[in-house]
């Protein structure tokens, strides 16, 4: 099934049990309200809807009558807009300000006219006294100027009914609506049903990175998009009633705590579960959440952490998951911006348990010794290992999304992942567990390799084993200069030892002579170990092989990162235990 | 299947653009009938037949991957042309690309394989000259060969199809993995998919629902109701 004919699907099951507005209506951040008396006058001073405090105060989320969709033109909402159409203010320069403010008058005196329901007529009647001078005459709020502006009249404030809500604005709007569907009906794609087209769909909002005021999955912004001579919303019947489904499913889930979204790189991704229990789905979505490690929350309560644990600590991921909910189908849908428009990185539809366990098993396979220092790397702590400075915004485009889609749909990882953190190794030569843990997801999954997850000193592969002599090279530089060295033969020499050994292993070489024979002089013991210790990985390199070859495939060069993370390692480890284990070496 | 044909096509990227993700491309999951079409097309078609497909089959597990492209978001213009032909000159058909640049994202699929089952009508415009047989034996000529009118392609020009024809006594191939995204095990809802352009018509939409069984989807006849227009 389509993205956007589940998003529909998901809309029905919210609308069923009243989270999301009616046909029609559209949830939107309403920051005060300005309270009427029935005959037009205003009953005090406006109403502060924001919550929280400072400069963070957040406008109130309120079911309005569905905005026009403003691009450079006047175009004033039914019964409420933000303070330059309703009231005729604002706080930027406003060159256009008073003609906003008109068409709203004119737009609702042409509504409004002959209707006598008390809310709409003192609405009518307070617009026909309104004069934006007013504005500081009353002394009103500073900062309610730009923000959105809602109606209620003074006996209903207490028990939030506004003017839009009453039944007969919810009416009048149903018809107004209806009058403007002039489109041409057409079959529509979500629901294969006769239907008005939705010429222009409603924005999208909450996609980071994109415009605030919106972007759309459906548009068809330049005439190299359209075919056949049709326009707009034609190129792709959608009935309105669909457009607006799944635009609203689509803006709930986006919305900053919804429990459905979490960035991933440059995708916005949003999730929700489809079950014929809404328990069921509640506890997929929460389980997912925690996976990904939105919430740490989330992660005690349903027992996520206790799950992860046991697949760090060597379970297999069959063991552990058993209490996974049955019969749920996921839906993940990864978001990202394109001038204007959005584009659907990856979108995902299968059976939870499916999904879950395949996620595990990415969690498996990044599994390493030593561990990284944080318990749950988010996918967004290892994408920003990949990143030039560690800064979220090197992230390459669509790494993110190609990741996250590989390891959910259980295909091969992008290879512009290796290659990427290969780079990241030879220019900052950071080699860390966190990078270190994805070349060996990578080689597992995408090369079907045997990868040791700690130090295997019988592993004979070429590249961890001049991985491991790197280390050793540089442990007899450090405990012979001590750790005052300006530039260490990681520094200069990690980029050139893991691509092209031959160029330097003979300079490490002779120059690791140096720093034993130093080493001899005051600790002959610890000259005999790492001479062992040497030895011992030399012992296991092929002498038909060239042992130092011209270059290394990239391959190689991760297992070469990961031989020198776990030799490094074993040298930190043994530092701390007094008992070494000299027999296996 | 007396005039139908089976042939099998492949490539290592297709995209069959979903109407309401043709801007920034999202391919259907399962190749359409149309695109179908368009391949039989290139390589056999006279205004003497007319090609109907019967079914598609999977055989490869439906991937996709997203690529980011530069493209041109200007197209030129109708009444731009007709002037240059009245004119005889051609100074505003021209389009500079770096002035309409566009940048667009597309999630396309990944190592296709598939078997398209046909066969094809004579239409009015046959005459004599034409019969069923003649154009059959062209078409699996024209197969065997490696011939073409045009290079076929999987959805969009840029991704080229290799095609090959399935002899008639020949078994049908089947997946190499029958997992359940094909929809073994339960059938799978692909939703509703496009069946072709009303080219007859006002060049609307057809739409039909399509499932995917056992790998396989199968298109209903163009004049069954469950073609939605």
């Amino acid at each position: 099934m389509s993205a956007l004919a589940a998003l529909v699907r998901a809309y029905d099951r919210m609308a069923a049990r009243n989270e999301v507005p009616p046909f029609g209506y559209s949830i939107q951040n309403i920051g005060f309200l300005i309270s009427l008396n029935a005959d037009g006058s205003v009953a005090g001073k406006p109403v502060d809807l924001r919550s929280g405090e400072g400069n963070k105060r957040r406008a109130r989320p309120l079911a309005v009558p569905q905005p026009v969709k403003r691009t450079s033109g006047i175009a004033p909402n039914f019964l409420w807009d933000k303070t330059a159409y309703v009231l005729g203010v604002t706080e930027g320069d406003g060159k256009r300000t008073a003609a906003e403010h008109q068409a709203f008058v004119k737009l609702h005196r042409e509504w409004l006219v002959g209707h006598d329901d008390e809310g709409l007529v003192a609405l009518l009647r307070f617009l026909d006294g309104w004069l934006p001078e007013r504005f500081d005459e009353w002394d009103w709020p500073e900062e309610m100027k730009d923000q959105n502006i809602v109606f209620v009249l003074e006996r209903q404030r207490l028990d939030d009914v506004f003017i839009h809500d009453r039944p007969a604005a919810r009416e009048l709007w149903a018809t107004l609506s209806a009058g403007s569907g002039k489109n041409a009906e057409a079959i529509c794609l979500v629901s294969g049903e006769k239907a008005p087209v939705a010429r222009l769909h409603p924005a999208i909002k909450g996609v980071w990175g994109a415009q605030s005021s919106g972007a759309s999955i459906v548009s068809f912004n330049l005439d190299a998009f359209t075919s056949y001579g049709h326009e707009q919303g034609d190129n792709a019947p959608i009935s309105e009633a669909s457009a607006f489904a799944y635009t609203t499913a689509l803006n709930r889930f986006l919305e900053r705590d919804s429990g459905h979204r979490i960035q991933i790189g440059d995708a916005s991704t949003v999730f929700w579960a489809d079950a014929g229990a809404p328990e069921a789905a509640e506890n997929a979505e929460d389980f997912f959440a925690g996976l990904l490690g939105i919430d740490d929350e989330k992660i005690a309560n349903r027992g996520v952490q206790d799950t992860l644990d046991k697949i760090r600590a060597g379970c297999a991921t069959a063991d552990v998951l058993t209490e996974l909910p049955e019969g749920v189908r996921f839906h993940i849908l990864g978001l990202a911006p394109n001038a204007a428009r959005l584009s659907v990185r990856f979108y995902l539809e299968d059976d939870f348990g499916v999904i879950a366990r395949r996620y595990l098993k990415h969690v498996e396979r990044l599994r390493i010794e030593p561990p990284p220092r944080e318990a749950v790397p988010s996918m967004w702590r290892m994408l920003v290992e990949t990143a030039v400075l560690r800064k979220s915004e090197n992230i390459q485009p669509n790494l993110a999304g190609e990741w996250l889609r590989a390891i959910l749909s259980d295909t091969p990882y992008p290879l512009t992942l290796l290659s990427t953190l290969i780079m990241r190794l030879r220019a900052d030569h950071d080699v860390n567990a966190l990078r270190v843990a994805m070349l060996k997801a990578i080689l597992t999954k995408n090369f079907r390799m045997e990868v040791p997850v700690a130090l295997d000193t019988a592993c004979t592969d070429q590249g961890y084993l001049l991985g491991r002599l790197f280390a050793l090279y540089e442990q007899a530089q450090t405990i012979a200069l001590g750790h005052g060295v300006n530039a260490t033969i990681k520094d200069k020499y990690y980029g050139a030892a893991s691509a092209q050994p031959r160029k330097v292993f003979h300079l490490l070489e002779s120059g690791s002579a140096n720093h034993l024979s130093k080493i001899g002089k005051q600790k002959p013991g610890l000259k005999v170990n790492l001479e062992k210790r040497i030895g011992a990985i030399m012992e296991l390199m092929e002498p038909a092989k060239d042992p130092f070859p011209a270059s290394l495939p990239d391959r190689s060069q991760a297992l070469f990162g990961l031989g020198y993370y776990h030799q490094r390692n074993e040298f930190f480890r043994k530092a701390d235990k007094s008992l070494p284990e000299e027999a296996a070496a | 299947m007396a005039f139908g044909v089976r042939l099998r096509v492949s490539g290592d990227y297709a995209c069959f653009t979903r109407p309401e993700m043709k801007v920034e491309r999202v391919s259907y999951d399962v190749m359409t009938p149309s695109a179908a079409r368009g391949i039989l097309e290139a390589i056999h078609w006279k205004p003497a037949i007319k090609w109907i497909v019967e079914e598609i089959r999977v055989l490869k597990p439906i991937r996709f991957q997203s690529i980011r492209r530069n493209e041109v978001g200007a197209k030129a213009p109708v009444t731009a042309i007709r002037k240059a032909m009245r004119s005889d000159d051609l100074g505003d058909l021209s389009l500079v690309v770096e002035d309409h640049r566009q940048q667009r994202a597309a999630t396309v699929l990944a190592n296709v394989d598939y078997v398209i089952s046909a066969r094809f009508e004579l239409t009015p415009k046959a005459d004599g000259s034409d019969n069923p047989g003649k154009h059959l034996d062209t078409f699996n000529r024209r197969t065997r060969k490696g011939q073409c009118f045009h290079q076929p392609c999987l959805g969009t020009r840029e991704f080229p199809a290799r095609f090959e024809l399935i002899e008639p006594d020949a078994p049908l191939p089947t997946p190499e993995t029958e997992t359940p995204d094909l929809g073994f095990g339960t059938p799978r809802d692909l939703g509703f998919m496009l069946y072709d352009i009303d080219h007859g018509g006002d060049r609307s939409s057809l739409f039909f629902r399509a499932t995917l069984d056992r790998g396989v989807m199968k298109v209903p006849p163009p004049d069954s109701p469950e073609i939605r227009r």
